[in-house]
């Protein structure tokens, strides 16, 4: 991992900062002509005042992932800092952070050292200044609660007494990490930094910025995808009161694909700027427009599946281990089935916005975005500017899924901004954020097994065909995408695999969701295991068990190895704890799934009841989780809680469905969500070592579906092989 | 232009405003008070959850023609002393996520507390159960009602 907070290049570009004093060797000489400095920026990261206060960047979006609660844990961990005398400021995008983004659970993995670096680095410059004031060998001296302490008599000296003389100290490449065993703060249940503004409503979501003389717009979006504008009629929308003005927006005007190859820069429409974001709406509701829809494939859900299904026959094979074929004709039993997973929306509750301020050739903006990078390249490169031109601030985020790693909602709140030389804040109405999401992609999955007279697999093949998001809206011949790799479960535990991608061209916007194609392949894996112990009448996790093989690091491809140790200690501990073996009344039954997702083991076992009316209760969900070291406990359980939740949710009711080039669906009443009522009983369990931390936004998602929907067989008998699973059980 | 009284977080105001602007907007917009969340226009998620005259209402569908008169409190007014504990008691158990939802979340909460100081967990369900949460921070939710509910009877 590459350390990208390099220090001199820190120097370089913070010295421009005002008001704070950057401590390190070239600005050596200029610190010490400074009589009055207040406060001490060891990193980009650290800050120490002399009123002893500590202030941490946070540098990470912030989606309701918690990392600007568990980033600044892992610095004040390693400084030794007093978490109850920490502030915590959220960093605007700079490149200085680099990695400023929200995905693939990546943050605590890839912030790992790097935290720790910086950290570890400021608790020896205040300990090398501590051993100056207080004559005593660096080695007797730990640094704990602000304070420098001296392990034998106790002796103690605060930080703010110390910042002038460890400002001089030449900051270590190589520091020691404090050892797992002193950690205080890490592992230690802490509330989420924002918490006391979000319960006052005092918190800033992008939505809630507010500039002075701002304009608040909204565009009506042609609902087709890729669809253009024939005609409007301005008056329409402007016999709104509060209507300002109306003007099209017509990608191929604006740059066409900036920021993705594959997608436009934005959906097509006519903007309504307005006074408030209500007049806006209703401006866009009444304004009469005509679209331009020729040439378009106009999806409809069926016929876009039956392509897929078509497609399972002319497919790519991405691995392939063995002999599938000689395996089936081997074989004392051959089995097979197809599954088949809907298209799915984010929804965040936050709805897409922007706002932008661009003058005097210079483009302010507040985005709630998991991708800022993404959208200063576009920025620079529809306006023709240098990064320092621009300037992107990171607020709170009301959720993301992965829907806010596309910046399609950034790029015309600028352009109109620009337009008018004036704040600009652009609101997507829910409606709006359903037909203009970039959707999970459907699939269908055809799975073959091959078993020898022992019921062992021996052959086990994998079609999955769909259009890939990696090709989302592509028509122009770019090579196709998968949605299955050959590092996919189970590759590396049969000898005779076979991974098959059958790539489908569509128009529909496709995108990461959270735990991207996991999200969607686990189910057919983990539901088709279940499918081959019931056919041998055996306990699924045994046969789960089975599978797998001995306690080892299974080869999978090049240096990567599955640690097939702690994936089965999860599974045989859920066995436990879900009290799997203890019989159930009639009507109710267990299901279990277990999956690796970035870096982090965890196992499932959903319980329901099923009525004889075909009504569905979720009883309970066990699950357990090793994802190395657990950050902030609090933190961690709510990313389980709610990945499971997303999960067995999806399964329930999630599906989008597109008809004559638009997406059906408009809004909660039609795509409904969890709700507190439905909501069972979330028991985690962490596996508690010291290995490193590792990914836990996606990982607790995947298995919830798959463990679902085997609970339903083993409640009822019925095999749900098809996503949603809403209605399928009722008589 | 029609100008409509209000009571907002106990300060008496008027606003000129086109009759059919959803108080949602009037707040938001209007009275620059941003704890209250839009989420989908529609009453059916309840993020912008405020009190009306006593009761939890969804602000995105109530006209300002029909407020016309109205005291409402929104999420910043929150502040009597049994409304604090429950803000604790969401505090003490760290419940929101991305926290969108959770001023809505709050407002009906204690709206709940008001008319019911002891609510059943059926009771709880049936209630909070108009307001999403999209993180999936329900449990918490459940637990910081019932945890309120308790400190605010000692």
């Amino acid at each position: 991992m590459k350390n990208n907070l390099d220090r001199r290049t820190f120097l370089k570009l913070s010295s421009s900062a005002t008001g704070a004093l950057i401590v390190g060797l070239q600005l050596q000489s200029c610190y010490r002509k400074e009589e009055a400095a207040t406060q001490y920026a060891f990193s980009p990261l650290i800050r120490i005042d002399t009123d002893g206060w500590v202030t941490l960047t946070a540098k990470n979006p912030e989606i309701g992932q918690g990392i600007k609660t568990a980033l600044p844990m892992i610095l004040a961990e390693e400084m030794g800092a007093d978490w109850d005398k920490v502030k915590i400021e959220q960093a605007d995008f700079d490149v200085k952070y680099e990695e400023q983004w929200a995905g693939g659970s990546y943050a605590i993995i890839l912030n790992w050292d790097l935290m720790r670096k910086a950290g570890a680095q400021v608790r020896y410059a205040l300990i090398e200044a501590a051993s100056i004031h207080m004559k005593l060998p660096t080695n007797e001296l730990i640094s704990n609660n602000n304070r420098v302490f001296h392990k034998i008599s106790g002796k103690s000296m605060p930080f703010e007494a110390l910042l002038e003389k460890a400002a001089l100290v030449d900051l270590p490449e190589e520091v020691a990490f404090k050892p797992v065993e002193d950690y205080k703060i890490i592992g230690k249940p802490t509330p989420q930094t924002d918490v006391k503004d979000i319960v006052n409503g005092t918190t800033s979501f992008g939505i809630d910025i507010s500039l002075p003389e701002m304009l608040y717009a909204t565009v009506r979006k042609n609902p087709v995808f890729q669809g253009k504008i024939k005609s409007y009629n301005e008056a329409s929308a402007k016999s709104v009161f509060g209507v300002l003005e109306v003007i099209e927006l017509n990608n191929e005007d604006y740059g066409g694909r900036l920021l993705e190859a594959n997608s436009p820069n934005f959906v097509n429409g006519v903007a309504i700027v307005a006074d408030t974001t209500w007049a806006a709406f209703k401006g866009a509701e009444k304004l009469e427009v005509e679209w331009d829809n020729t040439g378009l494939r106009k999806e409809n859900s069926e016929e876009l599946f039956q392509r897929f299904y078509k497609q399972l026959s002319e497919t790519k094979i991405e691995r392939k281990d063995g002999d599938i074929h000689k395996a089936r004709r081997k074989a004392a039993k051959n089995h097979e089935a197809i599954y088949e997973v809907p298209f799915l929306a984010h929804v965040p509750m936050e709805p897409m916005n922007c706002t932008v301020h661009f003058r005097d050739n210079f483009c302010e903006v507040w985005v709630p975005t998991q991708n800022p990078q993404a959208i200063e390249n576009g920025l620079m490169k529809l306006f023709q500017l240098k990064p320092e031109q621009i300037k992107i601030h990171l607020p709170r985020i009301g959720g993301g899924f992965g829907r806010r790693y596309y910046g399609d909602y950034a790029m015309d709140a600028a352009v109109l901004s620009k337009k008018f030389g004036k704040p600009v804040k652009l609101t997507w109405s829910r409606e709006d954020d359903i037909q203009h999401d970039w959707y999970r992609p459907g699939s269908v999955h055809k799975m073959s097994v091959s078993l020898d007279s022992q019921g062992k697999v021996i052959g086990w093949q994998h079609i999955l065909a769909n259009a890939s998001r990696k090709t989302s809206l592509g028509r122009d011949g770019r090579p196709a995408g998968t949605e299955i790799d050959a590092y996919d479960f189970p590759a590396g535990f049969v000898p005779n695999l076979q991974l098959e991608y059958g790539h489908v061209l569509s128009d529909v916007p496709l995108g990461q969701w959270r735990a991207v194609a996991a999200s969607a392949n686990a189910f057919p894996v983990h539901c088709f295991l279940d499918e081959l112990a019931h056919m041998q009448q055996i306990d699924p996790i045994d046969y789960f068990i089975a599978f797998l093989g001995p306690a080892r690091m299974v080869p999978v491809l090049g240096d990567y190895e599955f640690d097939n140790n702690r994936f089965l200690h999860v599974i045989e501990k859920v066995k436990q704890i879900s009290n799997w073996e203890t019989p159930l009344p009639k009507g109710q039954g267990r299901g279990f799934a277990a999956r690796k997702g970035a870096g982090s083991f965890i196992a499932e076992v959903v319980t329901v009841e099923v009525e004889a009316n075909g009504n569905l209760n979720i009883l309970r969900v066990d699950a357990v989780v090793d994802c190395g070291i657990i950050v902030n406990p609090s933190g961690a359980q709510a990313q389980v809680v709610g990945g499971i939740l997303e999960g067995l949710c999806a399964a329930l009711y999630g599906e989008i469905t597109f008809r004559d080039g638009a997406t059906v669906q408009s809004n909660f009443h039609d795509y409904p969500w969890i709700r507190m009522k439905d909501v069972p009983d979330v028991r985690v369990d962490f596996i508690k070592n010291n290995l490193p931390p590792r990914g836990l936004g996606e990982p607790p998602l995947p298995p919830a579906i798959p463990a679902l929907a085997n609970a339903i067989f083993a409640a009822c008998g019925k095999r749900i092989r098809k996503l949603p699973i809403a209605g399928q059980l009722l008589n | 232009m029609p100008s409509y009284k209000l009571t907002i977080n106990s300060e008496s105001i008027s606003v000129e405003a086109s009759p059919d602007i959803p108080l949602l907007w009037v707040i938001r917009d209007m009275l620059g008070l941003t704890g209250t969340k839009y989420g989908c226009g529609k009453g059916v998620c309840g993020a912008c959850t405020v009190h009306f005259n006593g009761s939890p209402i969804k602000s995105c569908t109530m006209a300002i023609e029909n407020a016309d008169g109205g005291a409402i409190t929104t999420i910043e007014g929150l502040v009597k002393e049994k409304e604090i504990m429950i803000k604790e008691a969401w505090i003490q158990l760290d419940v929101p996520q991305c926290g969108y939802c959770q001023a809505g979340q709050i407002m009906n909460a204690a709206a709940l507390l008001v008319n019911n100081p002891n609510p059943s967990n059926v009771e709880i369900d049936n209630t909070m159960s108009s307001n999403l949460c999209r993180c999936g921070t329900y449990s918490r939710i459940k637990q910081a009602i019932s945890l309120a509910a308790k400190n605010i009877k000692q």
